[in-house]
């Protein structure tokens, strides 16, 4: 049903239609939205355009072939290069501790709030440098509190986090919203 | 002529630079707002919904071309609210009952139904097989797509379970404010221009940038659903 005046065109005129749109949709697709978005620059265009920039950051080369994979140099799937914002619930059982860890690199910011639901609850918010074999550990904060928000900026490699313990007789909740550069590793066992 | 085409050309050019910089998703801030919203906000997820769909440029894309041919205000309203019953069913019922469909096909989708569209426009189906597809029941159809387009926005985040009904028909409610802002904006640039004989002579231009939009943006979606 047609209730409205859509004019009919010839096949030619659709034929014409069709294959233009397709051309222009393949060719800014290939020069400009792959360039800009994937970092991809099969034809050249977008490196002389300036577009790979705007991808550029995902990446560490700038110039790339269309078979690019994923890993360079100084890319390994165990180092993150992008902020990631995370909320978590972690139930700490009456009577016990437990803890919650951030991969991370040295100077890494990790911004933090973390809240019980009531209880406050005994932390130790640390960080163990990476190779480490003596259990060294840094204390960046130490207190009893049910509602926690800061950042830091760690001091070295390693692995960054809460021990919370649970000193009553009910389990309690907390919700942990983190955001940067890391790798969650969660409960360590 | 060719001075029109060509300045057509690149205004939608430009216009692709500067969405390639802008991905659709939930910018930072609002996923941050949503992370740690408790309870009920309404104002805030009517305003998100709204932002939400007046930079929807997929959702934009589908009723500019909806609206293309239709010169009547009540046949507007009509089309105008199909898609709106569409999209609000599937946004509420994909939130609430927790429905997982990929964003990216689901973008993928909606860019087909744009190239859908912009065909139609042409007579395409009507000149290719002979009979006009029922285009009421398409815009439902298509709506409900992109109702789901819009439940994997919001379902990228886990927000709070308490006020979440109302949070939700908050943000239904910004999405029909947006559409309604985007849609008087288009329709009053619509009416102007369809005062000159250019109209008619340019719909078929209007409508290959239609579907090359559209196709643009099934490859842009495809390409992040193959790639992750």
């Amino acid at each position: 049903m047609n209730d409205t005046n859509v004019p009919t065109q010839s096949k030619s005129t659709l034929i014409k239609a069709s294959i233009a749109a397709t051309v222009l949709a393949v060719f800014i697709y290939f020069a400009l939205i792959l360039p800009a978005e994937y970092n991809q620059d099969p034809t050249g265009i977008g490196a002389v355009l300036g577009l790979t920039q705007l991808s550029d950051s995902d990446d560490s080369s700038s110039e790339s072939q269309l078979a690019n994979d994923s890993s360079s140099s100084l890319n390994t799937a165990e180092q993150p290069v992008e902020e990631s914002i995370d909320q978590i619930e972690i139930i700490v059982p009456a009577g016990r501790g437990l803890e919650y860890k951030f991969k991370m690199k040295q100077y890494g910011k990790l911004t933090f709030e973390w809240s019980t639901d009531g209880s406050p609850l005994y932390f130790d918010f640390h960080g163990e440098p990476e190779g480490d074999t003596t259990g060294y550990f840094e204390s960046y904060s130490i207190a009893t509190a049910n509602d926690v928000k800061g950042s830091t900026t760690v001091p070295f490699d390693g692995v960054h986090g809460w021990y919370w313990k649970n000193k009553t007789d009910k389990e309690v909740v907390v919700t942990l919203i983190t955001s940067g550069v890391y790798e969650v590793i969660g409960k360590p066992h | 002529m060719l001075n029109k085409f060509t300045l057509l050309f690149f205004v939608l050019l430009a216009m692709l630079v500067s969405f390639a910089a802008y991905s659709h998703g939930v910018d930072d801030g609002t996923k941050q707002f949503l992370m740690q919203n408790q309870g009920v906000a309404f104002v805030p997820f009517l305003y998100i919904g709204a932002k939400h769909m007046v930079t929807g440029y997929d959702h934009l894309l589908f009723l500019v071309g909806v609206i293309f041919f239709l010169y009547r205000t009540k046949d507007v309203i009509i089309y105008v609210s199909l898609f709106t019953l569409g999209h609000s069913l599937t946004l509420l019922f994909g939130v609430l009952a927790n429905i997982q469909v990929n964003a990216y096909l689901i973008d993928a989708i909606i860019g087909l139904s744009i190239v859908y569209k912009g065909f139609d426009n042409l007579g395409g189906f009507q000149r290719v097989l002979g009979r006009q597809p029922n285009t009421k029941l398409a815009v439902l159809i298509f709506g409900l797509f992109h109702g789901f387009g819009l439940a994997t926005k919001l379902q990228e985040f886990k927000f709070s379970e308490e006020g979440l009904l109302e949070n939700l028909l908050a943000f239904n409610l910004g999405v029909e404010i947006g559409q309604f802002l985007a849609l008087s904006l288009v329709l009053i640039l619509l009416s102007i221009w369809r005062r000159f004989d250019s109209y008619m002579q340019f719909s078929t231009v209007t409508n290959t940038l239609l579907m090359s939009g559209g196709l643009m943006l099934t490859m842009l979606q495809l390409t992040g659903y193959f790639l992750s």
